[in-house]
């Protein structure tokens, strides 16, 4: 009995990826000091504590940890055999959430679920759930992923794209393009038809433009950052403001605390999306390359597993969780400092928000699942 | 893991290898490597700078008197970043309470001479239980602060009012006179009178303070301060007690004399219309302006916080004759027989005359032309004159001859052909004064060179480019095209008075500071000598003391029972004909001609447009001037008819 419990507990554990879990955490804690340079004006203003949002952050950070130790307690294998279970629970509550008077209606899209004082967001968890999906389903044909299967693949990505889309939440909707497009690279599909789809997605893309799918807002937002000089007050008003506060951080930055453009709330958003805006101004080129770092050394360790292992679907799930975390990390980064349009995609571990943390903390969840167990 | 899928795996790799290399190399060059700009942008973000206006210095009489200093006003002000849709409900209430219309604020919120973080004005003066209203319903008026401003304030009213000026917000064109940066939109300027011309000095330095505010404007913490510095105190050499009999003594002899008949029309009834006048006091032996009135007048207290429309209307109205005009500067007339003093003067210099020359005066002079027949006024004669004679019962054929004789010298191109013009000059006329004051015209000594170019640029106003004997006959006794100021008047005599000394008229004596120490002293400036005989000056002046102490002299019955015995008093009469109106009536005084060494004196002149001849209206008040100024009980201002002597 404690020969076999000493196998089960410590065999794995002892191939934990410290790396990857220290570097988590360091950006979570930076995040979380972040957060309360970001919202100590908003607070005084809304009269509510200075901590207000750095608690329910940490609160977050306890159960997304809590939800990274339960998913890493699972033989990922076994998550593959509970995918398809998960992934059309994810489906479902997509639907649900657009039934009017079950999602809550905020920020012009209906993508929330109110829960007393908090709010559940599907969309972020369908990251994950789409990424065990698509693993799974790659996984079972690896040896023979011919036309009929990609369609279905295509198919797996493209229900809670579509029900993404439908809030609208454009940003998701995009982390999960690239989600699948990294994935299917990875899964088999041949070049030809890879082709084919990013030419289908490109003119669908331009379809959705022309055609009005997208609102106005979403069509000038995403444009804007090609034609950065206009007016400080229309479009660009965000990415200005964005900039100014990064560049103005210099070499070292303000100092904690002491950023102007942060204390005087110029940045829309800056808790949230704009997260970076923070780092930049109060702790400068030093503390914005750092976090880069961090963030590049819990992806190098990401990737690292996925050549590791000899099973394909704990590849997949690297390069899942990878494709997510550099999309969202290259497009959130790259959107402050203007060098790609603005979409509402949060940060890993630094914007404030519980279902983004818990789900992030999942992902790494799994990706040091299959790091432990990559010799199982 | 299939080989395939490594080669993928390692693109994967290279891909977001790259993608987070265009991070730090963006991050890079936002913040290392191109950051200035962005960073400037920053803090012109994220720094306002408020201006705390000095309050300007005070304007003082020659006996240390305010007449011009500031009062502290409630002004309800309007934040002009108010977001658009609470402007509208805020708008709404505010009008209400402050007696206006929405449209007014809005016109004022839009005025763009106001820098976008300075507050609006949109009330002055506004009564304390509306402020106390604004006080305790904080909430329902965002944007809206009651403050205490300094407003200008002149306590007398329009006393002095052309000489003090006014004040009011710098506009466009004064902003771009100015060095750079020296005004901002917004600040307050003199506008005119001393106000403009002692701008400098009154104005002092306005504070600033640098504002760290946040997105919504709302201050976070302040940067720096600069406290204002106040403006320096102008003391003006101006007396008010003398301004005050100079002011009134025009406005009586205005009144009353559009209330008599003006008996040398004799065509109809008519009264004087005396529309307008001045009278201007210096001190001849510095050149001190002790008092300058004109007439309309305004109260330039209504410039104060931005004139209302209609009162501007009003000011500009030709009905109402131009009262914001300084007419002692501004106004050019025909200085009818005062002139004769330039004539006299002319004459005695060149040789042309001596004090006992004789003229026999049939009462008129014929050149043996059309149109060349030269009358005394009423046609008298006063049998032989010398020239003091002359002078106090003003023939104006002793003259006519002078300026006969100076055309025939000027007609054999003598170098005496322009005496009369070269005189005039040399005592002043022809060019501004120099007072200072902004707006000051030069007048006009026409010769022949004037003659010709008017000719030139209209034949049809002026058929004859050549210089006739007629031309010079009208010159000679102050007619005809010559055009001076009340101010450049006086200081001609003022020349003569003082003995030789042409000043330039002196409007302050000095400059102080907030504790009343001394910046700076204003010296009396004499800008010419004029040779001076002491035979002519003793000659013209006993004409001059003839005509106001004789009998016979043309203001002899103006004068009657004036204490000449303490107070001995030399005079002019003048009265020009201005085609199509009744006579311009003018009158110069010298009190006393020879002063003793540390006694004061004054030459005063005072000039009224259709009323009448000099001893009608002008003397009089000249009179009561004096009275005022030596400190005798002031005589009523009683206005002739129409006396028959100019």
């Amino acid at each position: 009995m404690s020969h076999r419990r000493a196998r089960l507990l410590s065999t794995p554990l002892r191939h934990l990826d410290v790396l990857l879990i220290g570097a988590t955490l360091s950006i979570s804690g930076l995040g979380m000091i972040m957060i309360y340079s970001a919202t100590k004006a908003r607070t005084r203003e809304e009269g509510v504590s200075s901590l207000y949002y750095v608690n329910r952050q940490g609160i977050w950070i306890v159960l997304g940890v809590l939800t990274m130790a339960a998913v890493m307690a699972i033989d990922y294998r076994k998550l593959r055999d509970l995918a398809p279970i998960g992934y059309l629970g994810m489906v479902f509550l997509l639907g649900a959430v657009l039934v009017p008077g079950v999602g809550t209606i905020a920020k012009g899209s209906q993508a929330r679920f109110q829960l007393g004082a908090f709010q559940l967001q599907p969309s972020e968890f369908t990251k994950f759930f789409l990424i065990l999906m698509l693993a799974a389903y790659c996984y079972l044909h690896r040896n023979d992923f011919g036309l009929r299967r990609v369609f279905v693949a295509v198919a797996i990505c493209g229900l809670p794209l579509a029900l993404v889309m439908l809030q609208p939440d454009l940003g998701t909707a995009l982390v999960l393009g690239a989600i699948s497009f990294a994935m299917l690279t990875i899964g088999g599909v041949r070049g030809r038809y890879l082709a084919i789809l990013a030419l289908v997605v490109f003119t669908g893309a331009i379809g959705a433009v022309n055609l009005g799918v997208l609102k106005q807002y979403q069509v000038d937002r995403l444009t804007s950052f090609l034609n950065q000089s206009r007016d400080t007050r229309g479009t660009t008003y965000n990415l200005d403001q964005s900039k100014i506060a990064i560049a103005s951080g210099g070499l070292t930055g303000e100092g904690l605390g002491q950023g102007t453009q942060t204390n005087g709330r110029f940045v829309p958003e800056q808790h949230t999306d704009f997260i970076f805006t923070a780092v930049g101004e109060e702790l400068g080129f030093v503390g914005g390359a750092t976090l880069l770092a961090l963030f590049g050394l819990v992806v190098w360790r990401t990737w690292r597993t996925a050549r590791l292992t000899n099973d394909l679907f704990g590849t997949l799930v690297c390069v899942g969780v990878i494709a997510m975390f550099t999309f969202q990390i290259f497009e959130n980064v790259g959107m402050t400092m203007g060098i790609m349009p603005i979409t509402g995609i949060p940060l890993p571990f630094m914007s404030y928000g519980g279902s983004s943390t818990i789900v992030c903390f999942a992902c790494i969840g799994l990706v040091a699942n299959v790091h432990m167990r990559r010799f199982s | 893991m299939i080989e395939g899928s490594r080669v993928r795996v390692s693109i994967v790799g290279v891909v977001v290898l790259a993608l987070f290399c265009a991070l730090f190399a963006r991050l890079w060059y936002l913040q290392v490597a191109g950051g200035t700009q962005l960073a400037a942008a920053a803090n012109a973000n994220r720094v306002r700078t408020v201006t705390d206006p000095a309050p300007r210095g005070r304007i003082l009489d020659a006996k240390g008197r305010e007449i011009a200093n500031n009062r502290v006003a409630n002004v309800v002000t309007i934040d002009r970043r108010l977001d658009p849709a609470v402007r509208k409900k805020v708008f709404a209430e505010l009008a209400l309470l402050l007696g206006t219309t929405v449209a007014e604020i809005d016109k004022r919120l839009s005025d763009a001479r106001v820098s976008p973080y300075t507050p609006v004005p949109v009330g002055i003066d506004v009564p304390i239980d509306t402020l106390a209203y604004i006080a305790e319903h904080k909430d329902a008026f965002p944007g809206v602060r009651a403050e205490p401003r300094a407003v200008r304030r002149y306590p007398l009213g329009s006393l002095a009012s052309h000489v003090l000026g006014y004040v009011g917000e710098i506009n466009e064109q004064e902003r771009a006179a100015k060095p750079k940066n020296a005004y901002e939109l917004g600040d307050e300027i003199g506008k005119s009178g001393v106000e403009k011309s002692f701008e400098k000095d009154l104005r002092g330095k306005s504070g600033k303070e640098r504002l760290e505010i946040d997105v919504q404007g709302r201050v976070l913490k302040t940067l720096s301060t600069t406290k204002p510095v106040p403006g320096h105190d102008v003391q003006l050499t101006l007396d008010l007690d003398v301004q005050n009999v100079a002011e009134s003594a025009l406005a009586e002899a205005m009144t009353t004399a559009r209330q008599t008949h003006d008996a040398s029309v004799k065509d109809k009834f008519e009264n004087y219309r005396a529309p307008a006048g001045s009278v201007v006091v210096l001190d001849a032996k510095t050149g001190s302006v002790v008092a300058m009135a004109s007439n309309p007048t305004y109260d330039p207290n209504t410039f104060a916080g931005g004139i209302p429309t209609q009162t501007y209307a009003d000011y500009n109205n030709p009905e109402n004759h131009y009262p914001l005009l300084n007419r002692a500067i501004q106004g050019q007339y025909a200085p009818g027989s005062t002139f004769k003093l330039v004539t006299s003067l002319a004459g005695l210099a060149t040789g042309r005359i001596s004090p006992g020359t004789t003229v026999d005066d049939k009462g008129f002079i014929d050149l043996g032309v059309e149109g060349g027949r030269f009358q005394n006024a009423g046609n008298v004669a006063h049998g032989t004159v010398d020239l003091p004679n002359a002078l106090t019962v003003s023939s104006d054929v002793y003259f006519y001859e002078i300026g006969r004789a100076f055309w025939g010298d000027f007609h054999r191109n003598a170098p005496t052909g322009n005496a009369i013009q070269d005189e005039a000059r040399t005592l002043g006329f022809g060019a501004p004064t120099g007072i200072g004051l902004s707006g000051e015209v030069k007048g006009r000594v026409p010769d022949s060179a004037w003659k010709a170019a008017v000719h030139a640029e209209r034949p049809d106003a002026f058929p004859y480019a050549q210089w006739l004997p007629g031309d010079n006959i009208n010159l000679a006794v102050g007619q005809g095209d010559l055009l001076v100021t009340p101010l450049q008047l006086a200081t001609a005599y003022e020349t003569v008075a003082n003995g030789g000394t042409l000043f330039t008229p002196r409007l302050a004596s000095q400059v102080l500071d907030l504790s009343q120490k001394r910046v700076r002293v204003i010296p009396p400036t004499p800008k010419a000598t004029v040779a001076l005989p002491e035979g002519a000056r003793r000659a013209i002046m006993a004409g001059l003391r003839g005509a106001v102490q004789d009998a016979k002299g043309t203001a002899g019955t103006v004068f009657a029972g004036f204490p000449f015995a303490q107070q001995d008093l030399a005079g002019k009469t003048g009265t020009a004909q201005v085609v199509g109106k009744q006579d311009t009536s003018v009158f110069v005084a010298i009190n006393p001609p020879d002063p003793a060494p540390d006694q004061p004196q004054y030459v005063v002149v005072a000039l009224i447009e259709e009323g009448g001849f000099g001893a009608d209206t002008a003397a009089p008040i000249v009179r009561r001037v004096i009275e005022g100024l030596v400190g005798l009980p002031l005589t009523p201002i009683r206005i002739a008819s129409a006396t028959t002597a100019d």
